[in-house]
Parts: C-alpha cells; structure tokens; sequence
C-alpha cells in the first residue's frame, strides 16, 4: 500500500532527513511561490527546478523512479483540463499547467518523503497552524490505515457471501446494502474511537502530545533552509534572464 | 476534485488561502468549545472513517458506481464545526500525504469542501431536520454540499481562466447536478441505515446555530453568484487583479507581491491564533 513506501522513505537516514521540519517547510512555500508566479520561460525554468527536485530524492537515498511515477497522480487531474487547453488554442497555458502541478506535487512529494508525518505536523504547529487541527489530523493519519483494512475485510466479507453475485440482487438492494457497509464502518469506528479515548485517558492522555525529543533549529538547519530557498529564485532568474 | 498547484491563478489561490485559514481558526475553536480537547481521538478516527467509507462502492447504473463524499453526513453526525475541523484535516492530509490537491491551493480546497460544503450542507438539516420533511432535507444537504463546493470549484478555475468551453461547461453541470443526487441519495441511505443501528448517532439540529445557518446561507449564495458571474464575466475579475499585478515584465514585483501576500495571510492567522488561545485561556 501507498504509506508503506511513503513510511519507509521518510525514515530514512540523510542530511535532507535530518534538517528541522520549519526549515524545510520554510524551503517548500518559497519553491511553491516561486513556481507558482512564474509566468514566462517556463520551458527553461521547470527542468531547472526539476534537476534541483531531482537532485534532493538523490540526496536523500529516495528512488527517483518511483518518486517519479508517484508525483504523476496530478496527471489525472491536470491532463483532461491540459488537454482541453490544447485543443482550444492555447497549448502554453497546457503545458504550464502540466508543469507547475507535476513539480508542485514532487515537491511536497520531497518534503513528505524526508519527514515523517508526526515530524511534519510538529513543524506546521511550529510555524503556527492550531494545535486543535493538527492533533486531529495526526490521530486521522494514525487510523487511517487501520480503518481502510477494517472497510476492506468487510468488504471482502461482503464478496464471500455473494455480493458479485449479479443476478441474485436487484440494484436498490445493493445500494442498501452498501449504505449499510458504510453505517456498519461507522458504528464500529465510532466505538473503536471511544476505546481509544478510554485507552489514552487510562494512560494519562490530558489532551496534548508530549514531544519525545523537542525541536531543534541547529545552523544545518539555517543553511539548508538559505540554501533551498536561494536555488529555486535564481533558477528563475536565469531563466528569465535568458529570454 | 482537488485543484492541485498550477491550476489557479496567483491572486485566486491567495484570496483563498486568505478566506480558509481564519475561517477554519474560527471552526476549530467553536468545534473546541463542543469537544473537550481529550475527545480529539472521536475526531480523527471519523476523519478516518470517511477516507475508508469512499473504498465501498454504491452501484448506481450501467457499470458505475459512486461513493460517499461525507461533508453532510459528519454535519449531521458530528455537528458542522467539527465536521468542517475534519474535513479540513482530510484534505491536509490527502494534500499532504498523497498528492491529491495542491498545498498552495489548499486553502481553496479547504475553503469549497470543508467550509462551504460543511455549512451548506448542514443548512436544510437544521431548517427542516425536526419536522416531517427530515428525509427529504438529509437528501438535499449531501446533495447541496456537492453542489456548492463544485460550483466553488468551477468558479476558481474560471476565474483563473482556465479554458473551459461552453459545452464543457454544461457538460460538467449536468455532471456536477447527478453527483450531488447521488451523495444526497447515498447520505440519506447512510443516516438511515446508521438509525437501525443507533438513533443517537445522528444529532438532532441545534435550536441556535446563528452562525452556522449564516456561513451555510453565505455558501449556497456564494456559490451560485459565483458560477454564473465566472463563467459570464471572469474578465471582471482580470481588471481588478490587473491593478496590483501592473505589469507582466516586471516578474520580480509580482512575485513580491505574492511573498507579501502569503506573508500578510500568515501574519493575520497567527494573530487570530493568539487572540483565540487568549481568550481560551482568559
């Protein structure tokens, strides 16, 4: 499944692992503004980003392959609306939309894969994002997985029993019989987030999360967050100044 | 459907940004003031439910079949606020983990799914969610949430002049009107189906829910007047945002401008951060 390779990438044992999460969200708005306002030469400017994105997955040990592929989910999304651009006359807009979405999602890709996701959130509450959000999308990261299989052996129950079966069920039947799936996935999550509550009260969860070791901004961290957001501004200003 | 990055245009995607994050401050801190802070976990595992609820397939025709999108359901469920708390956690995440919608354009995202089509879809449950018309009002919130964040949706793009065609457009409205029946259809067979199991599942509206009703009524009309104003007049918009962009040549300007932009944003919701931890405190 998708979080075991994203799991595994994001504790891994790099410098680009290593550096504070602030720095390298720091380092990922200023490439996302920079990619995002850029207007002219974008031919010249995105391989350029894309050789420093390139360069990042190297450093970090992460296999540029299926780095590759994975950023091109925003294919399908971004292809039909490129496609229509294509054919009504403006196939600069095409391509800059294929473009900026492709490295937009491999850079985020970049950051997820060399951040864990609790070392993420931790650097989002850092810079300020509410605490209240942030431990509600931990606790959702957290089940996330867990529910899935839960819906996915319920699933395969329902198949066991017949639910393929075509001729057997008039449509509106199925239909109920899905929604009560869903109601089922429901009750039980629902209960199996009350034990997780009575678990963590039991445990002397008062409502935040200890951190177990406190962020640390070392001067690594300072130069890298320079250094990252230095390269991508001069990529367009040699791009901008070729033209 | 998530925008990802590159789709919209600078001063969209910002506005938006702009729009969602005080927006969403204000939704985590009624949702607080409803749920003690130890009872996030409640939270975070329904966010995780409705991530699991989209693998089961409803069959609705010739060899298709939809699922829940679930912004009505966990108005109905969890109360709106919270509801908008945890649908802005799931496209964080979505965002974040797997690539679906863009970072820049999360604040658009947010704003059309976790706040607009939160509120708007909560708006006929709490009209009519006590009367004889409790069915057909659950059916007309999921259907309403759809609906209201699509046209958002559309509008944003159009106002990033996205080149849409005219029969693209109706095409996607016919598209957009079928998909919100089959979440109102879906939601309505859930809620019920959740009733069997357990009455109380489903919340009983609120006697007084001023501000809910006023951003769900806000939605709904915002979404309307913005569709059909986007896809008559996006140029409308073109001459406002020409003012402050001046000129294309000057890059360096707009890209200023954009980092002001974002820094200006970020500075607002810290401070809306502070007053609202104040106050808690207080």
């Amino acid at each position: 499944m998708h979080h075991v390779v994203l799991e595994r990438w994001s504790r891994g044992a790099s410098p680009l692992h290593r550096r504070d999460p602030r720095a390298k969200l720091f380092a990922l708005a200023v490439f996302l503004v920079t990619l995002a306002t850029a207007r002219r030469n974008l031919v010249i400017l995105a391989p350029l980003l894309f050789l420093l994105l390139a360069a990042g997955l190297l450093r970090a040990r992460i296999p540029l392959g299926s780095a590759l592929v994975r950023a091109g989910v925003v294919f399908t999304f971004t292809v039909p609306f490129a496609i229509i651009s294509y054919l009504t006359g403006d196939p600069a807009r095409a391509s800059s939309m294929l473009l900026k979405s492709y490295l937009s999602a491999l850079a985020v890709l970049l950051l997820v894969s060399t951040t864990p996701v609790p070392a993420l959130l931790r650097g989002f509450e850092a810079v300020g994002a509410p605490r209240f959000l942030l431990m509600v999308a931990q606790f959702l990261y957290r089940y996330l997985f867990v529910i899935s299989e839960e819906a996915q052996h319920m699933r395969k129950a329902a198949l066991a029993r017949g639910a393929t079966a075509r001729a057997t069920l008039a449509r509106h039947a199925k239909f109920q019989a899905a929604a009560g799936a869903v109601g089922a996935l429901f009750a039980r999550s629902y209960g199996r987030a009350e034990d997780i509550h009575r678990a963590m009260l039991a445990r002397g969860f008062s409502g935040r999360f200890p951190a177990a070791t406190p962020l640390r901004f070392a001067r690594a961290d300072a130069f890298f967050a320079a250094l990252a957001a230095v390269a991508p501004v001069l990529a367009r200003l040699a791009a901008e100044r070729v033209a | 459907m998530h925008i990802p990055d590159g789709f919209l245009s600078t001063p969209v995607w910002a506005a938006m940004d702009a729009a969602a994050l005080p927006a969403v401050a204000v939704a985590v801190r009624r949702a607080q003031r409803s749920f003690e802070d130890s009872r996030i976990p409640l939270l975070g595992v329904m966010g995780a439910f409705v991530f699991a609820a989209q693998m089961i397939n409803f069959p609705v025709g010739v060899g298709t079949s939809s699922h829940l999108v679930g912004g009505a359901l966990l108005a109905f469920t969890l109360g709106p606020a919270p509801a908008c708390v945890v649908m802005a956690a799931i496209l964080a995440i979505q965002s974040l983990v797997f690539q679906d919608g863009g970072m820049l354009a999360l604040g658009a995202n947010v704003f059309n799914m976790a706040i607009a089509g939160v509120f708007a879809g909560y708006l006929p449950y709490h009209w009519f969610g006590n009367g004889p018309w409790r069915r057909p009002a659950i059916f007309a919130g999921g259907a309403l949430s759809v609906l209201v964040s699509a046209a958002l949706a559309l509008t944003e793009l159009l106002l990033s002049h996205t080149p849409i065609p005219r029969a693209a457009l109706g095409l996607s409205g016919v598209v957009f009107l079928v998909s919100a029946a089959l979440e109102g259809a879906i939601t309505l067979a859930v809620a019920q189906s959740l009733e069997t199991i357990q009455p109380n599942f489903i919340r009983k509206p609120a006697a007084r829910r001023y501000a809910s009703v006023t951003l769900g009524a806000a939605a709904v009309l915002l979404a309307a007047v913005g569709v059909v104003f986007a896809s008559t007049a996006p140029d409308g918009i073109e001459k406002i945002t020409r003012v402050q962009a001046a000129d294309p040549t000057t890059w360096l300007g707009k890209a200023e401008a954009g980092l002001a932009g974002v820094a200006i944003i970020y500075a607002v919701c810290l401070a809306i951060g502070r007053v609202v931890t104040r106050h808690r405190s207080a």
